[in-house]
């Protein structure tokens, strides 16, 4: 046994003949920010399903806790690329949206979203519409609902993969002090090696057929996290690593 | 004090223009009645048809108020039917494999020939009405909510499943509302066609006093004008009946057109709740 909020134990899960992900074993500490990167069909995808219980695995087991959850859901936060906010509800209602599909939106939940909305600088646009937010706030919005889920555990699916750079990078700054001020632990898949060292404490490089991690590096890089950071030694020679893994020797 | 004049010209628009477009027929009508001598027995002026219709109101209103009410109930049952059958045809493949056809086959049968049968069974009351009525109506909503919950975005009903929601709240709070596109425009086809199913069931399977009967027999006196006017009354409830479907769901799906959702008096408690 391990004292990880998270552990996979031998996870396997494949498609017919595709191995999407062959037997892993993967521990996540309590409050870390661990960035998953690979190329296009490495099984990032399928191993976010596997932990959040919407696909059974074929071996191995999920414990979150030390608690087996595999197979089960309702256990972690998930959100993806795309923000998957539901137009016929309004800002607030969708930041609360957890809530309203497990149990009863209480006054307390909607002051949470409303503090938390302003905070983040949502707060004029609690009554809208989601129909009206630039992609960048729905994103936010779609963050703060996986917030709101209470849940420990959150499971990123590349969530800022559909913005622009500039917007992006506003994004990961939010990101990170969200997460200081939430103290949640992240798991977090992006195709972007930049956006993986400057976010995460930890990342974790998978490769394909058969999907599998391959490396997983420590990142030296202090807390708070800066612009001029992307410029570091430190950055610069752990990104030269991931990308000699990623693409053969090109870097 | 611009957001108003711009919401009363939207309401200018919205209303005046139809309204517009109806006086055209009318001038139309009445253009070619007078420019082509056409005569009062072939077809009557406006004014006529119209004046048939106010002088007899005593006579038409209980007529009028039992076409409504073969419309309206014939509407709701063929809305809730319609719904129930798609909803359990898009959760259960199987039943939709076994069932699409028969619902085909039941639109092919002329509804004439569907009269008879029913009268037998139902007896000359408006229960055979309400059938027909419904008979047409539930197939569009049907078709469009098996649709409609056919294309609910995957992610987002698994997205509902990762947060530990039951398939009963899933399908509420996501799937009903992501479907209200395609039910409300089955709705209102089948609202278009019920005031026809309401006249067709008057006219097949009546009992001697309906609005389908009384123009038949204004038909056989020769009073053009009462047929008219009755055309046009039996417009008015079928452009009625179609505008209201229309205002429920504009009531319903606010989020269509608004970006900033309305404040309800009764709400204000929510609100208020953290000042
Ligand atoms: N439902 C499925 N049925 C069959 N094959 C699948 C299914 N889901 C994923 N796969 C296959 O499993 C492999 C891994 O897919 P996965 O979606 O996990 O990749 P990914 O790393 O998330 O890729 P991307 O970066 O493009 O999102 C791929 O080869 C894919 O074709
Ligand atoms: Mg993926």
């Amino acid at each position: 046994m391990t004292d990880a909020l998270l552990a996979l134990r031998e996870v396997a899960k494949s498609f017919g003949d595709t191995v999407a992900l062959s037997p892993t074993t993967l521990d996540i500490a309590e409050g870390s920010f661990v960035a998953i990167v690979g190329p296009s069909g490495c099984g990032k995808s399928t191993l976010f399903n596997v932990i959040a219980g919407l696909l059974a695995p074929d071996a191995g087991a999920v414990l979150l806790s030390q608690r087996d959850v595999t197979g089960t859901t309702g256990h972690v936060g998930y959100m993806l690329q795309k923000d998957l906010l539901v137009p016929w509800r309004t800002v607030e209602d969708n930041i609360t949206m957890a809530k309203r599909l497990t149990g009863r939106v209480t006054t307390e939940d909607r002051s949470e979203a409303r503090r938390m909305a302003r905070a983040y600088g949502l707060g004029e646009f609690l009554r809208h519409y989601p129909s009206a937010l630039s992609g960048g706030m729905r994103q936010r919005v779609a963050f703060m609902r996986t917030l709101m889920t209470h849940q420990r555990l959150l499971l990123l699916d590349e969530p800022f993969g559909a913005l622009d750079a500039q917007t992006r990078l506003e994004m990961q700054q939010w990101l990170l002090q969200v997460w200081r001020d939430a103290e949640r632990t992240v798991l977090f898949i992006t195709h972007d090696v930049d956006e993986s060292i400057f976010l995460a404490d930890r990342v974790i490089v998978m490769s394909p057929r058969p999907g599998r991690v391959v490396a997983d590096f420590a990142n030296p890089l202090a807390r708070p996290r800066t612009l001029e950071m992307l410029t570091e030694p430190d950055f610069i020679a752990l990104k030269g690593q991931i990308m000699h893994l990623l693409h053969g020797g090109a870097a | 004090m611009r957001a108003t004049r711009r919401r009363l010209g939207l309401v200018a628009r919205n209303v005046g223009i139809p309204i517009l477009s109806l006086v055209l027929v009318l001038v139309l009508w009445q253009l070619i009645v007078v420019g082509f001598h056409v005569a009062s027995y072939v077809a009557p002026r406006p004014r006529a048809a119209i004046d048939a219709v106010t002088q007899n109101w005593s006579v038409l209103w209980p007529l009028v108020l039992g076409t409504i009410r073969e419309t309206v109930y014939g509407f709701v049952v063929g809305a809730a039917l319609g719904f129930f059958l798609g909803v359990i045809m898009a959760k259960v493949s199987f039943l939709q494999g076994l069932v699409y056809p028969v619902l085909v086959l039941s639109q092919a049968i002329p509804i004439i020939a569907l009269a008879a049968p029913l009268v037998l069974i139902l007896g000359f009351s408006t229960a055979p009405k309400i059938v027909i009525v419904a008979w047409i109506v539930f197939f569009p909503v049907t078709v469009n909510v098996i649709d409609g919950l056919s294309h609910v975005d995957r992610d987002l009903v698994n997205l509902a499943k990762v947060y530990g929601a039951s398939r009963w709240r899933t399908f509420w709070q996501i799937e009903i509302p992501a479907t209200s596109t395609p039910l409300f425009s089955g709705l209102k086809i089948g609202a278009t066609y019920a005031v026809t199913g309401a006249i067709i069931g008057e006219l097949a399977a009546s009992d001697g006093s309906s609005l389908a009967l009384y123009q038949e027999h204004a038909n056989s006196n020769l009073n053009t004008a009462a047929v008219y006017g009755t055309t046009m009354v039996m417009t008015a409830i079928g452009i009625s009946w179609f505008l209201l479907v229309v205002g429920v769901e504009v009531f319903a799906t606010p989020w269509r057109r608004r970006t900033v959702a309305r404040r309800w008096p009764w709400r204000r408690g929510r609100d208020l709740a953290d000042r």
